[in-house]
């Protein structure tokens, strides 16, 4: 039995994407959630339309309940902050067209059309359809808002006012009372309908001045929180601004000062540690082989004053096995730093069925068979361990070319224990 | 002599680079945000332009926002990225939106005088790390691997030995030597790989890098 294999089994959070989108983002969703591709999701929708309409009836439920929003920055948010990076993310560049706004127009240019028809006496659909569908299109439109929110926050937040949402509102609201008018006084003279009509805004404006301060002061603490999260969000820019900018000064450091050991060594500790801060999403400790493995490489860049250049592929939750991997790699690495010269390199990868490391240096290189084996650590620190394991491990060595450490160590599941 | 433009919102790290650049190269100009670099790479258009992944200004793209802005310019000027974040989501953006290459700040000035005359010839400038990050993207397993040529969301077998020599820390020249091939051959196939990383739809890729900012 395999255990967990990647880390990056993770589900997506089921949202609405802004990105990618035809008309509400459903389908868009639905596939980053699943995993599966959007054409598929977009196939079953329509065929599911044919099975007694279910396709929209479930598009319009889910268009409905699902929030608007990225869901890989849904997916991040819903982190601890302690665990995730501190720099900004760059954001997606999507293209969108709108298609949503220009089906509601040509639908209200449909429906204009038809009013008119009906006023110069054309005998179209005047009974129950077309004050339906009026009515329809304005409650769509009144919530088109829900999707247009983060979207209209955005645009709040760089300054500029929208009375898009405001626009939305009253135009639905006129839609709508127009639909049940015509839905209801099909048969009833003006004066009663006008009447009727003044009788129904008077209850509106009663029930609108009760409801008025718990209005008030729902809008009022929406602001407050909202003042809130742009202060937090602007101290976590200043932050990173910040800690970025550590950074550069030491890279500049560790580029001239090629004669002071201690200010490279100091600067690469810290450098390694501000990196680790602003740009890496940290994960639980005891479930990485790789942040494991760059707390070994750590270790030794600092009692040995050098820089490994490391590059990893793929990770997997460390055992009995990897354990024993990498404590050679480290032994490996020790000699790599003690026999040869920069720039070390250090390359795992992790595929489901075997663990590989490469340790490379850049020395003179040694003919390995030459090496007393009572003198030499390779043997038993590096070959031997990883072989007990069940693994392999040989050393490349040419005159000129430095040494490379090739260790492999097959995954077959929990039964590592051979030692 | 090579003219490049530099964009970076940092004023020491930009007189940094411009000192340690070798005599080949010729700093034409120097912006500092996303807005007046595109300004700048559109009116003065130089074979190359170095610029860092995150920049303020623009819609928060970064230096990714930069080089979509300049999209119809790419055949004529081309992109190095250098960053002090090597993290997966911001090299494959900077890639994917047309850049060239990925170098960290950390390099040496005569080793970005190379990354940018190479650019400038039209190759790709891959480092360790990003050779592991296409790895990671394409899959690394040795099964997985393209039949044609034409195949986009997979990696030839030569494609990934190449790949693989360069994350293990092999120069260009020790891969040519290591696989008895020549450096030209390399190039190529190291082009082909920044093709596909640029142009591959495959599905993977994107679900790759967006579970990148997971772990």
């Amino acid at each position: 039995m395999l255990f967990v294999t990647t880390a990056t089994t993770e589900r997506l959070p089921l949202r609405r994407p802004r990105a990618g989108r035809i008309v509400g983002g459903v389908c868009r969703g639905l596939s980053a959630h699943l995993g599966v591709p959007v054409g598929l999701v977009r196939l079953v929708m329509v065929l599911l339309t044919v099975v007694g309409g279910a396709g929209p009836l479930l598009y319009v439920f889910l268009w409905v309940t699902v929030p608007a929003g990225d869901p890989v920055q849904a997916a991040v948010e819903q982190r601890p902050a302690a665990l995730s990076r501190l720099a900004p993310r760059l954001s997606e560049q999507g293209r969108r067209l709108p298609i949503t706004d220009i089906a509601v127009g040509l639908v209200l240019i449909i429906a204009a059309g038809l009013l008119i028809a009906a006023r110069n006496g054309v005998d179209v659909a005047t009974t129950w359809v077309l004050p339906s569908l009026i009515a329809l299109a304005g409650a769509a439109l009144a919530w088109s808002q829900l999707d247009a929110i983060q979207r209209d926050r955005l645009r709040a937040q760089s300054g500029g006012r929208t009375p898009v949402s405001v626009l939305r509102l009253i135009g639905g609201i006129v839609l709508v009372v127009l639909g049940v008018f015509l839905l209801v006084g099909r048969d009833v003279p003006v004066e009663d309908l006008v009447r009727s009509a003044i009788a129904a805004l008077a209850v509106l404006v009663g029930t609108a001045l009760v409801l008025a301060p718990w209005w008030l002061r729902l809008v009022r603490e929406l602001g407050d929180e909202r003042a809130a999260r742009a202060r937090e969000s602007e101290r976590a820019d200043i932050a990173a601004h910040l800690h970025d900018g550590v950074l550069q000064t030491l890279a500049l450091i560790r580029r001239q000062a090629d004669d002071a050991e201690e200010v490279a060594r100091l600067a690469r500790a810290q450098e390694r540690e501000l990196r680790e801060w602003l740009y890496d999403d940290r994960r639980t400790p005891g479930t990485s082989l790789v942040s494991d493995l760059r707390g070994v490489v750590a270790e030794v860049e600092d009692t040995r004053a050098v820089a490994v250049d490391v590059v990893v592929v793929g990770d997997c939750v460390p055992d009995a096995g990897t354990e024993a991997l990498l404590q050679a790699t480290r032994e490996a690495l020790v000699n790599a730093v003690t026999h040869g010269k920069a720039p070390y390199s250090l390359y795992l990868e992790v595929v489901d069925t075997q663990v590989e490391v490469f340790v490379r240096d850049h020395g003179d290189g040694f003919d390995i068979d030459t090496v007393p084996t009572d003198r030499f650590g390779v043997r038993e620190s590096i070959i031997g361990r990883v072989m007990r394991r069940g693994g392999t491990a040989t050393v490349k060595s040419r005159p000129g070319r430095g040494t490379e450490v090739h260790l492999c160590l097959p995954r077959n599941g929990r039964n590592g224990e051979g030692a | 002599m090579i003219d490049v433009i530099l964009v970076d919102d940092h004023l020491m790290f930009r007189a940094g680079v411009r000192a340690s650049l070798d005599d080949t190269i010729n700093v034409v100009g120097e912006a500092d945000d996303v807005d007046s670099a595109i300004t700048m790479v559109r009116s003065l258009q130089p074979p190359v332009v170095v610029l860092d992944v995150h920049l303020p200004g623009g819609m928060g793209g970064g230096g990714a926002e930069v080089i979509q802005a300049c999209t119809d310019l790419l055949g004529t000027v081309r992109f190095l990225a250098l960053s002090v974040s090597d993290a997966a989501e911001d090299v494959v953006a900077v890639i994917r939106a047309g850049a060239r290459g990925y170098v960290t700040k950390a390099i040496s000035g005569s080793d970005l005088s190379d990354a940018i005359r190479r650019v400038a010839g039209g190759d790709a400038v891959f480092s360790p790390r990003l050779a592991g990050f296409v790895l990671d993207a394409f899959g690394a397993a040795a099964g997985d691997v393209a039949t044609g040529d034409d195949e986009l969301d997979r990696l030839s077998a030569r494609e990934r030995e190449v790949m693989r020599l360069i994350a293990r820390g092999y120069s260009y020249k020790e891969v040519a030597s290591e696989l008895f091939i020549s450096i030209k051959t390399v190039e190529t196939h190291v082009s082909a790989v920044l093709r596909k990383l640029q142009l591959s739809s495959r599905h993977e890729l994107t679900r790759w890098a967006a579970a990148r900012r997971l772990l």
